[in-house]
């Protein structure tokens, strides 16, 4: 049987596991990167259309571009890249160490005995089940993402005329490359009354296709035999869908752009606690999870919209585990949560000395809103938010004094809009 | 005639309104700043979009391979170049950058492959 001793290893070689590695491989750690695909660059590789890493790069690259440099900068710092290989079990030795076991098409059973482990698995799409739209089972029914790969790397049209349930922004940009392909997209149907995606997206993937949006409304019902015939679409009342106002769509295709879900099944088999809210492992100022030893970054964690944030936090992720390693952590001087108006914040704690980065989400659309952090109700940071969007993760840098001379308290961070629409 | 677009240069997305009745001189209003302005003047002039697609190639492991325009195209000049771009079909190696398509129709744009394959 292949086995191997590693400082880190990381599963997943996406853009956060290869993020992270880059920055532990660089600093002199023997860092092993496991992927399940042939290739490194997870998601990205299908993501064929621009607008990724202006941060990062500050440049607009496409999702390929930012995968190879990504990869180039973990391979430059010397980690190794193991393709083609499913982790099936972290497992822990009696020194402490974690012993991650993985099928590999190349090397058959490997084990790898590592010091420290960082879960940067991704995450998934929710499907038809998720959403439990009622009607037949008919052939044509494809996750948003699952048409992208078709393609986009396989090179198959997935339809004729598709619908798209979820205004998310990966159904918006396949409603543009599925229209630039020559497939006819008859309608967006978005259940909440505001889009779920980006206005970029919807004024280049919808607008220059004249392609109708219907916000506030439903899919009822998936018509079809042997292939999608069509959709009932029906306008919300009150939260309700009203079926005496129901109209027909058709189409031979459905697309679902309803939401992503951290892919946590490791993480659950190790017994590392979740938030319910992010559905990601719950970490500490350090990213490291309730598991001694194992770290979770990137989409595993919290979806982001961003990649370049993907990366940014993998990079944290990744000085963690090497200040991990080399004894040099700080404790937890104190615990986040979120309050008012906020679904979650990640990670839920903070230490003085170090960068106080943490994202989070909002709960609804507000033009202005202030984002206070208070400590036993006394405040100790503000900062105003314009165009808060559930679809738009907050990023906040908290100022060291924020935080300072707070040992043992929890701070607690909320949205105090000005208007709520 | 009046149009409504949505300014995308930021994630402000202000509502613009645009009145064209001087087709030359299309006059913005509703931007909150200058670049909103600049956004519905060219939007209305000569709205341009960076296309991406993927190409037939002979790889054993890869057989599309993801392109994009070097530079945002103008939109009319789209559809043609889609057609161009499916019927191809591209031998490997071929690197990240490298050019598919030079200058096409005389823009000054060329199409570039987004991903290196070696075999």
């Amino acid at each position: 049987m292949f086995k191997e001793d590693f400082d880190v290893t990381i599963i997943g070689g996406g853009a956060a596991g290869l993020s992270a590695a880059a920055a532990t491989a660089a600093a002199g750690l023997k860092t092993a990167v496991i992927d399940r695909e042939e290739y490194p660059g997870g998601i990205l590789l299908q993501c064929i259309h621009n607008g990724f890493g202006l941060h990062r790069y500050k440049t607009e690259l496409t999702g390929p571009e930012y995968a190879e440099k990504v990869f180039l900068e973990a391979q430059k710092a010397g980690c190794t890249f193991f393709p083609s290989s499913t982790v099936t079990a972290i497992g822990k030795m009696t020194d402490g160490k974690r012993l991650v076991t993985a099928y590999s098409v190349r090397h058959g059973v490997m084990e790898l005995n590592s010091s420290a482990v960082i879960l940067a698995m991704g995450c998934r799409e929710r499907n038809r089940g998720n959403i439990a739209t009622p009607g037949s089972r008919p052939a044509g029914i494809f996750t948003a993402g699952l048409a992208q790969r078709l393609l986009n790397v396989d090179g198959c049209l997935p339809g004729k005329t598709a619908v798209i349930i979820g205004s998310g922004d990966i159904g918006l940009i396949m409603a543009r490359r599925l229209s630039w392909v020559g497939i006819t997209v008859k309608a967006v149907i978005e259940i909440q009354p505001y889009p779920s995606g980006l206005p970029r997206n919807i004024a280049q993937c919808l607008e220059d296709f004249d392609i109708p949006l219907f916000l506030g409304h439903s899919v009822v019902r998936i018509d079809g035999n042997d292939r999608v015939s069509g959709v009932q679409v029906a306008p919300l009342t009150d939260g309700q869908p009203d079926l005496n106002k129901a109209f027909a769509i058709g189409c031979d295709t459905v697309l679902l752009s309803v939401g992503l879900v951290p892919e946590n099944e490791l993480s659950r088999q190790v017994g590392i606690q979740l938030d319910p809210a992010t559905n990601g492992p719950i970490v500490d100022h350090n990213h490291m999870t309730g598991e001694p030893g194992i770290f979770a970054c990137g989409n595993v964690l919290h979806v982001h919209d961003l990649v370049d944030y993907v990366s940014e936090e993998s990079d944290a992720c990744g000085n963690a585990v090497i200040n991990y390693l080399r004894n040099r952590n700080t404790p937890a001087q104190g615990k986040i949560i979120a309050g008012t108006y906020l679904r979650y914040v990640t990670p839920c704690s903070f230490a003085p000395g170090q960068r106080n980065l943490y994202y989070m989400r909002a709960q609804t659309v507000m033009d202005k809103a202030d984002l206070i952090g208070a400590v036993d109700g006394r405040e100790v940071f503000r900062q105003r938010l314009h165009q808060v969007k559930p679809a738009e993760m907050i990023r906040i840098e908290l100022p060291p004094e924020a935080l300072a001379g707070n040992p043992g308290k929890t701070l607690e961070l909320s949205l105090h809009p000005e208007t709520v629409r | 005639m009046k149009h409504k677009m949505t300014c995308i240069c930021c994630p402000m997305g202000c509502e613009l309104n645009i009145d064209d009745t001087d087709p030359e001189h299309p006059a913005v209003s509703g931007n909150r700043c200058p670049r909103g302005a600049a956004y519905g003047r060219e939007e209305m002039l000569d709205p341009k979009r960076t296309v991406t697609a993927v190409v037939h190639s002979n790889s054993g492991s890869v057989p599309y391979i993801p392109v994009r325009t070097d530079k945002p195209l103008a939109k009319a000049l789209i559809p043609e170049l889609l057609q161009q771009l499916y019927l191809k079909d591209v031998q490997v190696p071929v690197k990240n950058g490298d050019v598919l398509l030079a200058n096409y129709r005389g823009t000054g744009i060329n199409v570039i492959f987004t991903r290196t394959i070696n075999q």
